[in-house]
């Protein structure tokens, strides 16, 4: 009866360990959201030297302009569902190129570099679509800037 | 500018579903879901939102050669300026002296002596003036830009009289300064335009320069006066 026992009891714990290490987590799905009614307020970014003046080493050639957003994405198929809504600033031309936003409260304002991802919203999608107006800033070194170029960025859901 | 995709599928008749459905027919209704959004997400395309950047004012071109204008320094924020003043260099020889060969230091009416990059005091007045500058450009410009004299042929006096600009010479240092300047020593031209230095882009530049007179040849009694004007070209 003992032996039995302590093979039981083997058994269990087998079972236990196999259940914590088998179910691993299902990575969560990263779809692109519609943003087609996103409009911009003020139509082209111009950029500035954020110094007038160089530095001696000639390091400090950062470009920045600033557009306000009106930014309007359609959540739709997840609603009532929960979510996290990342903004995804691509690595592009022209390089390295540096985004920061402030808003009025809906998104999260934030910062990102090209190549990356920010958090802007996370918990349940009540509405069909959210809006927010964003005020970005972006950051450029002007020396890679030879031309008026695009700059592209979406957003994107992870579905909990 | 704003690539329009078709938009996801807002799928109203899920919203239908789940308002008629009850407990027993739950799992009909995940699978409606889960049919729905494979759905939506098959038919959407990459949606992304496109801003266009541009620089203006690409290019700019500071320089300074005596007094200059500076809102502050550049490493707190500070904006360069206009600034109309015309220094002065002068040197009064003494009679006793004229034309033995020693070199006579030109003093300056210049009270230019610290940098506007970060304030440091990088000249000396009155015997040093300050030349530096800037040259700003977008793109991988790696052509320099040139600094030059524009040179009378001579200095002159009320009668006449005149004293070939290239009796006067300088050199070029600055306090705590090594390695090459970028407004290196130089002797002016007898009229034209000469180089007196250059710009990298997108670098600052700065030297002292310390005129002299050569005083090796004997000229009328006078004041003799003239003007050279600095030019900075940027490519």
């Amino acid at each position: 009866m003992t032996t039995h026992s302590r093979g039981v009891q083997s058994a269990f714990f087998l079972a236990c360990a196999l259940s914590i290490i088998w179910p691993s987590p299902a990575p969560a799905k990263t779809t692109t959201i519609d943003d087609s009614g996103t409009q911009t307020i003020e139509p082209a970014v111009i950029l500035r030297w954020k110094s007038a003046a160089p530095s001696r080493s000639g390091t400090d050639n950062r470009m920045v302009g600033s557009t306000t957003i009106r930014v309007r994405i359609n959540v739709t198929p997840w609603l009532r569902h929960t979510g996290r809504i990342y903004l995804n600033l691509p690595a592009q031309q022209p390089g390295p190129i540096a985004a920061s936003w402030i808003t009025q409260g809906r998104f999260l304002p934030g910062q990102v570099h090209s190549g990356n991802r920010v958090l802007v919203y996370a918990g349940p999608i009540t509405t069909p679509f959210m809006e927010d107006v964003l005020t970005f800033q972006f950051s450029v070194d002007g020396t890679l800037i030879r031309r008026t170029f695009p700059v592209t960025f979406h957003f994107e859901m992870d579905e909990a | 500018m704003h690539a329009t995709p078709p938009s996801l599928v807002a799928s109203p008749s899920i919203r239908t579903f789940a308002e008629h459905c009850v407990r027993p027919c739950r799992e009909g209704l995940r699978r409606a879901l889960v049919g729905a959004v494979l759905f939506g997400t098959v038919s959407s395309s990459a949606s992304a939102y496109t801003v266009t950047l541009t620089a203006a004012a690409p290019q700019s071109v500071y320089l300074q050669v005596g007094v200059g204008s500076f809102t502050n320094n550049y490493n707190i924020g500070g904006q360069p300026g206009n600034n109309t003043t015309i220094n002065t260099v002068s040197t009064m020889v003494a009679a006793a002296v004229v034309g033995n060969g020693t070199a006579q230091a030109m003093t300056t009416d210049s009270t230019a002596t610290q940098s506007y990059w970060d304030g440091y005091t990088y000249c000396s007045v009155p015997g040093q003036v300050y030349i530096g500058g800037f040259y700003r450009t977008t793109g991988g410009t790696t052509t320099a830009a040139l600094v030059t004299a524009t040179v009378p042929a001579a200095l002159i006096n009320a009668t006449g009289d005149t004293i070939p600009f290239s009796k006067i010479r300088w050199t070029s240092s600055g306090n705590g300064d090594t390695g090459a300047e970028p407004f290196p020593a130089g002797t002016f031209v007898n009229g034209g335009v000469q180089n007196v230095g250059s710009m990298s882009s997108n670098t600052w530049n700065e030297s002292c320069w310390t005129y002299s007179y050569l005083n090796n040849t004997v000229p009328p009694a006078g004041r003799f006066t003239g003007v050279v004007r600095y030019t900075l070209s940027s490519p």
